[in-house]
């Protein structure tokens, strides 16, 4: 047996293929399955260890980025995903997978799995969209299983909608309190850690993101979602600067965070390939 | 207020750290492009639903589709700028925008999708339309009409406005809901071609079909036949007479954009300079065709040359690739956003469609606009350049991302001429697997008579009827709005993901794009392959009842393809198609029955013999005559100190042409599919320029694919032969930079000319066609000299626009793309300077060529015309420019160079400064030995002329020896060493001729395309 992962895909999602095989290339299987056979109950998301919604402009972000497709997850979906985290099955959205973990409540979340809604991701300051390489710097003391050692991490953001905010702040102190706040961007140039509430100054937060967060995970730790493309960095020679560096070929940086969920799997489930 | 309209509207929660970007971004346009100092703009969304629902249904809509609780406030049936939540302040105007009846509205479909998902039963009857409103406070005494023309395209759009006194009372602007109306069945009617000539121009002319009397005559004299007559006789047509649907599907088959008609033409080309009087049969098949097709005969690699949407070539046992760009001029005149937008989609479709689909894995985008500073007169009818960038730009930047294609590589070219048409060039690379799983080759199309035909993606409308021919038509004061479309990339992109999947099951026997000529096109050229087909329009999906068959016909109705599906697969490829939510719909079948026949029910529309639509076409005869232009000399001041040399830098590097174009490509994504390796920029602050774009297609694998271009349109001015050569050479050096696989390069040729034929309008259409025979040849020579063929291409002929009496005619224009093999893209070079003490070299050939240099240019405007552009247009010696490529690949390769970087515009002190951005430090340089291979060359040949086939490299001191041994035998020269302060010093003979500091250049370089930034809170 081996670790199933199930990338969605349609509607819009453009980035199942790395997303895909970046698990591969983690020891997982990966399998890109389009939403309506989920939906449709051809498949069967339980047969699955992970869920992954990768990045994308699904239906083309038309009525804000990631809403439509977090209805039709939340409209057609919602027991199996509350099934999937109440087994302990860790679920990834990345960039516009984020925006519909978000919008359709699923993060930051609550105990209950209530699918209410609580934070948004809105147009960057900057007013355009944007692909630029950013440093992320992750919250060591957090409980979330994606993130487990991580420190810091270059990697790509693309997206014109990435800044986190909600209508409640007192939120913000009891997620960051819960260990929920994983993933901010930092300063390469700050000593570690360097991570802090005061937004930092255009481009090193490419959106104004409140108290610089990039990525966010729900109080169980399982389900995380974050803006930046850990996927896009899967091999040395994708870096921004790589020509630059004295390195050894092989995997990137952005790997560490697919073994985290792999390996978590694998231990949960007593899984040896 | 219209019955049964449900009225919907929102608005961005602002204050506390929320923002109305869209209304600050509108806000800092205006002030970048017009200077306007507005205190404050803010935006609402509006949605109409076409349907009566109860309070409940509103609100649950508006609470869970329409608004985002957590930074939207939105209502409904009631304007939001009466709630007090939402706007304290009364504004000073309110100008609402909405699309016209039949405009593609995408989010609209989005709102009806998701509409759909909270009301399933009651999403089918439900029509939605959008509206956005701004609303202006502070500001000040501007003309709302003019600042409601800056915000919508009245083509397309309408706008209202309320101005201070509407605004005072609460009199908002309301839109009508944009109803389609049914338009009334026309039948096919037929058309007199016995007539006078003048008459068969009139018809011509007057239905846009954009043929020649030639061309009307052949056609007339295909209905005199008598064997032609009994065979219609037989089928119930009209014997003597083409039918409407016949007469428009022949004219879209041989427009010009459809058929090259000039690239097919027999010329006659004099030369007044060498005394040549020669013919030329087809520009096409002698420069372009015989030369790959000769090298097709040496390689195995070139797997399909010419007929298909795009070339295809081996890249690897497992893995091919394919190329194709296109323009989307005239669209993009019209409406920049929508024009460039059905570019950039229409020409991934192409690559959909070759073989039997490939899968769209790169795109690039190359602009030439007038300058975006222009202040002289626009004539009536024009977008000012500004306007057009910002609109081509974004309509591409939404197109690539939405679809999910990175956009890898471009350039952006500024030149007056392209006031009246700018040129807009859409490129995207495919990948295919060599075999599919049932075995079939993937790049062989596969058809047999009785294959079903499907029509899959987007439903037809009247909206882009006409595009071929009117692309094949200058641009006039008439010129059709429903020319003019909006790409949807969504329903494409749900139709790209369903076709894959269904040529990885086998079900696709044939496939096409529906571009120019829509289904007359696809179906008629499919057609050929099995020898018929069979069309029924009345089963063709429509957006709007009421469509005459010869529309439908030629509709270029976005988001479709055809495709021929066996009759065993029909059911498993519409299940799939259900699942995507895409529509498939059966129109026909293929036959061998040597025609084309189309019905329209039960009653036989059109019959076409399949031979007689692709060769009835008669042969154009043309008259080309070249002399060469007299230009003025370059006037040089005569002593220049070094701080006076570094400023004429900072200004040319300043230039549109040079300058930094970061801030527009960094809003293109270039990095979905996770195989971006040699970015648009590099360098320690990631604002370096690179040359090619190297991206790593398979995960994991580190064999990669280049991609690059090549564009010099100002050299025409003295030779299009040397703009040619040196647009082919610029697409190769700048592959070469980033370590391409020289055995395994491919081309495209995409021409945009003006009109090229002698007439009243055209006076000097014998030179502009020897400019074409001229830039043709060159394009042969050097092809063939760098074993690149081409293995596809396009052509765009009629690059003139006259309005308000004036012609402007774009300067003759090639691109050149290229794509190319890359062994390892872990050896991939990058342009950047990598370390202080590196020794700088300067390879290849240094001449006195300043003739329509950038420099030239910039000193002829500063002199207000009394300085020249004449002088020497750099030359092509392509024997030794490879055999220099060559050696210095092995150099690279062998791991012996840092950084490698073009000299094109603006010459080596350009390059060299580029390559210091990249390491944030100058660098000192001298150039006393440059003279070498010109005796004639001067410090301004030096620093500033464009001699082809250099390139600046960077060298580790270690690698010195190794380097010089392995160049020994091509040109190279040691001129300097990369510095650790801002400075850089270029000197001459022991004297300093040029100083500037690294830091002013880049900003002077980052400055002038800026396109603003509103991080101000």
């Amino acid at each position: 047996m081996s670790v199933k992962v199930a990338v969605l895909t349609g509607f819009g999602i453009n980035c199942d293929r790395e997303t895909a095989a970046v698990f591969e290339m983690a020891g997982a299987k990966s399998e890109r399955i389009h939403v309506n056979r989920l939906v449709n109950g051809e498949i069967n998301l339980q047969d699955y260890h992970i869920m992954a919604v990768p990045g994308g402009f699904s239906f083309g972000d038309h009525l804000g980025s990631g809403r439509l497709m977090g209805n039709r997850l939340r409209f057609g979906l919602r027991e199996q995903i509350r099934q999937f985290v109440n087994d302990k099955k860790p679920i990834i959205g990345i960039c516009n997978g984020f925006q519909v973990l978000v919008k359709m409540g699923l993060l930051p979340g609550d105990e209950d799995i209530s699918f209410g809604q609580t934070a948004s991701l809105t147009l960057n300051d900057s007013g355009h969209y944007e692909d630029r390489w950013v440093t992320l710097e992750f919250d060591d003391s957090s409980h979330c299983i994606w993130t487990k050692g991580l420190k810091r991490m270059r990697v790509p953001v693309r997206h014109g909608e990435g800044k986190f905010v909600t209508n409640d702040k007192k939120l913000l102190d009891k997620w960051q309190k819960n260990g929920q706040l994983v993933v901010r961007y930092v300063d390469p140039n700050q000593q570690y850690p360097s991570k802090s509430d005061e937004i930092l100054p255009y481009p090193l937060s490419p959106n104004s993101s409140w108290r610089n967060i990039a990525g966010v995970c729900d109080p169980t730790g399982l389900v995380f979602g974050l803006m930046p493309h850990p996927e896009a960095n899967h091999s040395t020679w994708l870096g921004a600067t790589w020509t630059r560096e004295n390195l050894i070929h092989g995997e990137g940086e952005g790997m560490s965070m697919f073994y985290n969920a792999v390996n978590y799997v694998k231990a949960l489930f007593s899984i040896n390939d | 207020m219209q019955s049964n309209i449900q009225r919907i509207e929102v608005t961005p929660r602002v204050g506390g750290g929320l923002r109305d970007v869209r209304g600050d971004t509108i806000k800092s346009q205006l002030k970048t492009d017009h200077n306007l100092e507005i205190t404050d703009v803010r935006s609402i969304l509006g949605y109409q639903i076409n349907q009566e629902l109860s309070k409940d249904q509103l609100t649950k809509v508006v609470d869970e589709l329409f608004t985002d609780p957590v930074i939207e406030i939105g209502c409904f049936n009631s304007s939001i700028l009466d709630n007090k939540n939402a706007f304290t302040e009364t504004p000073e105007a309110v100008i609402t925008v909405g699309f016209k009846p039949g405009v593609t509205d995408n989010r609209a479909s989005a709102a009806l999708d998701g509409f759909t998902t909270i009301f399933p039963d009651l999403g089918k009857n439900v029509k939605i339309s959008t509206s956005i409103s701004y609303v202006f406070f502070g500001l000040g005494d501007v003309d709302l009409n003019w600042l409601s023309d800056q915000l919508h395209n009245s083509l397309i759009e309408i706008a209202l406005i309320a101005d201070s006194n509407d605004c005072a009372i609460g009199d908002w602007p309301e839109i009508q809901f944009p109803e389609l109306k049914d338009i009334e069945y026309a039948a096919p009617s037929t058309i007199d071609l016995n007539v006078s000539d003048e008459q068969l121009i009139e018809i011509s002319e007057k239905g846009l079909l954009a043929l020649n009397l030639e061309e009307m005559k052949a056609i007339q004299q295909n209905y005199l036949d008598t064997d032609v007559q009994a065979r219609r006789k037989k089928l119930g047509l009209p014997p003597d007479k083409p039918t409407d649907v016949e007469l428009e599907c022949l004219a879209q088959s041989w427009s010009e954009h459809c058929k090259h008609k000039i690239f097919a033409a027999k010329i006659n080309h004099i030369d007044t300079e060498t005394g040549e009087n020669s013919v030329i049969d087809s520009l096409f098949k002698t420069y372009i065709m015989q030369p790959a097709l000769d090298m097709q005969q040496e390689v195995n690699w070139l797997l399909s040359l010419f007929h298909d949407n795009s070339g295809v070539i081996e890249w690897t046992p497992e893995w091919s690739l394919c190329m194709k760009a296109e323009t989307h001029n005239s669209p993009s005149a019209l409406d920049p956003f929508g024009g460039a937008m059905t570019g950039i989609v229409g020409v991934n479709r192409d690559i959909l469609g070759t073989g039997l689909g490939a899968r769209p894995i790169a795109n690039t985008d190359v602009f030439c606009f007038g300058p975006p500073d222009y202040n002289d007169y626009l004539p009536e009818g024009l977008f000012h350049p500004s306007r057009v960038m910002r609109g081509v730009h974004a309509g591409v930047r939404a197109g690539g991302n939405e679809s999910g294609i990175p956009t890898v590589n471009g350039a952006i070219v500024f030149d007056e001429r392209y006031i009246g048409k700018p040129l807009v060039y859409c490129g995207t690379v495919g990948i295919l697997p060599r075999h599919l799983p049932d075995g079939r080759e993937s790049h062989i199309k596969t058809p047999e008579p009785g294959n079903l035909i499907y029509m899959v993606g987007g439903r037809v409308g009247s909206d882009g009827i006409h595009g071929a021919t009117f692309s094949s038509l200058e641009l006039t004061d008439e010129s059709p709005s429903s020319a003019v479309q909006i790409g949807d990339p969504i329903t494409q992109k749900k139709m790209v993901d369903m076709l894959l999947e269904a040529r990885d099951l086998g079900y696709i026997e044939v496939i096409t794009d529906n571009g120019a000529g829509g289904l007359s096109s696809s179906i008629g050229e499919m057609a050929e392959l099995t020898g018929g087909a069979n069309l029924d329009l009345s089963k063709v999906p429509l957006k709007q009842l009421g469509l005459s068959p010869w529309e439908i016909l030629v509709s270029e109705s976005q988001e479709r393809m055809t495709v021929g599906v066996d009759e065993k697969n029909k059911q498993a490829f519409e299940e799939l198609a259900k699942l995507h939510e895409v529509e498939a719909t059966i129109v026909g079948e293929f036959t061998n029955s040597g025609t084309f026949l189309v019905n329209y029910g039960n009653d036989v529309v059109a019959d076409l013999p399949i031979e007689y639509l692709h060769d009835g076409c008669p042969q154009l005869n043309l008259e080309s005559e070249w002399t060469p232009p007299i230009h003025k000399s370059i006037i040089f001041k005569e002593k220049t100190s070094p701080e006076e040399m570094g400023n004429i830098l900072q200004r040319l590097i300043a230039r549109p042409n040079i300058a930094s174009k970061e801030w527009w490509v960094r809003s293109y994504d270039h990095e979905v599919i996770g195989q971006s390796v040699i970015k648009p920029f590099g360098g320690v602050n990631h604002d370096a320029p690179g040359d090619a774009a190297v991206i790593a297609p398979i995960p994991g694998e580190t064999k990669g694919t280049v991609i690059s271009c090549g564009i010099v349109p100002r050299y025409s001015d003295i030779d299009a032969y040397a703009m040619a050569a040196a647009s082919v050479d610029e697409a190769v050096r700048n592959a070469v930079c980033v370590g391409v696989d020289l055995s395994r390069i491919a081309g495209l040729d995409n021409f945009c000319w003006p009109d090229p034929v002698q007439s009243k309008k055209t006076p000097d259409g014998r030179f502009k066609l020897a400019q074409l025979v001229r830039a043709n040849r060159a394009l042969e020579d050097v092809c063939r000299a760098y074993s690149l063929p081409c293995i596809s291409g396009k052509d765009s002929m009629k690059n003139d626009a006259t309005l308000d009496g004036e012609k402007i005619s774009v300067p003759p224009t090639l691109l050149f793309s290229l794509m190319g093999n890359h062994e390892d893209v872990r050896k991939a070079i990058s342009s950047d300077f990598k370390n202080t003490g590196d020794v700088i070299y300067l390879v290849g050939e240094t001449k006195q060529e300043l003739g329509a240099s950038e420099l030239a240019y910039m000193l002829q405007e500063e002199s207000e015309g009394v300085s020249g552009i004449g002088g020497n247009v750099p030359s092509i010696d392509p024997e030794r420019n490879l055999s220099t490529y060559k050696v210095l690949t092995r150099a690279m390769h062998a791991g012996l160079v840092e950084s490698a970087h073009d000299c094109s515009d603006g010459g080596l002190s350009v390059a060299i400064a580029e390559s210091c951005f990249g390491i944030d430090a100058g660098a000192k340089i001298d150039i006393s030995f440059l003279d070498s291979f010109d005796d004639k060359l001067d410090s301004w040949g030096a620093l500033f002329g464009e001699s082809l086939g250099r390139i600046v490299v960077s060298i580790n001191p270690k690698n010195i020896q190794a380097f010089e041994e392995i160049m020994t035998a091509v040109a190279h020269q040691k001129i300097g060493v990369v510095g650790n302060s801002d400075d850089l010093v270029i000197m001459k003979n022991e004297t300093k001729i040029l100083t500037a500091s690294i830091m002013k250049l880049r900003e002077a370089w980052k400055g002038t395309l800026d396109g603003g930034q509103q991080n101000e809170c």
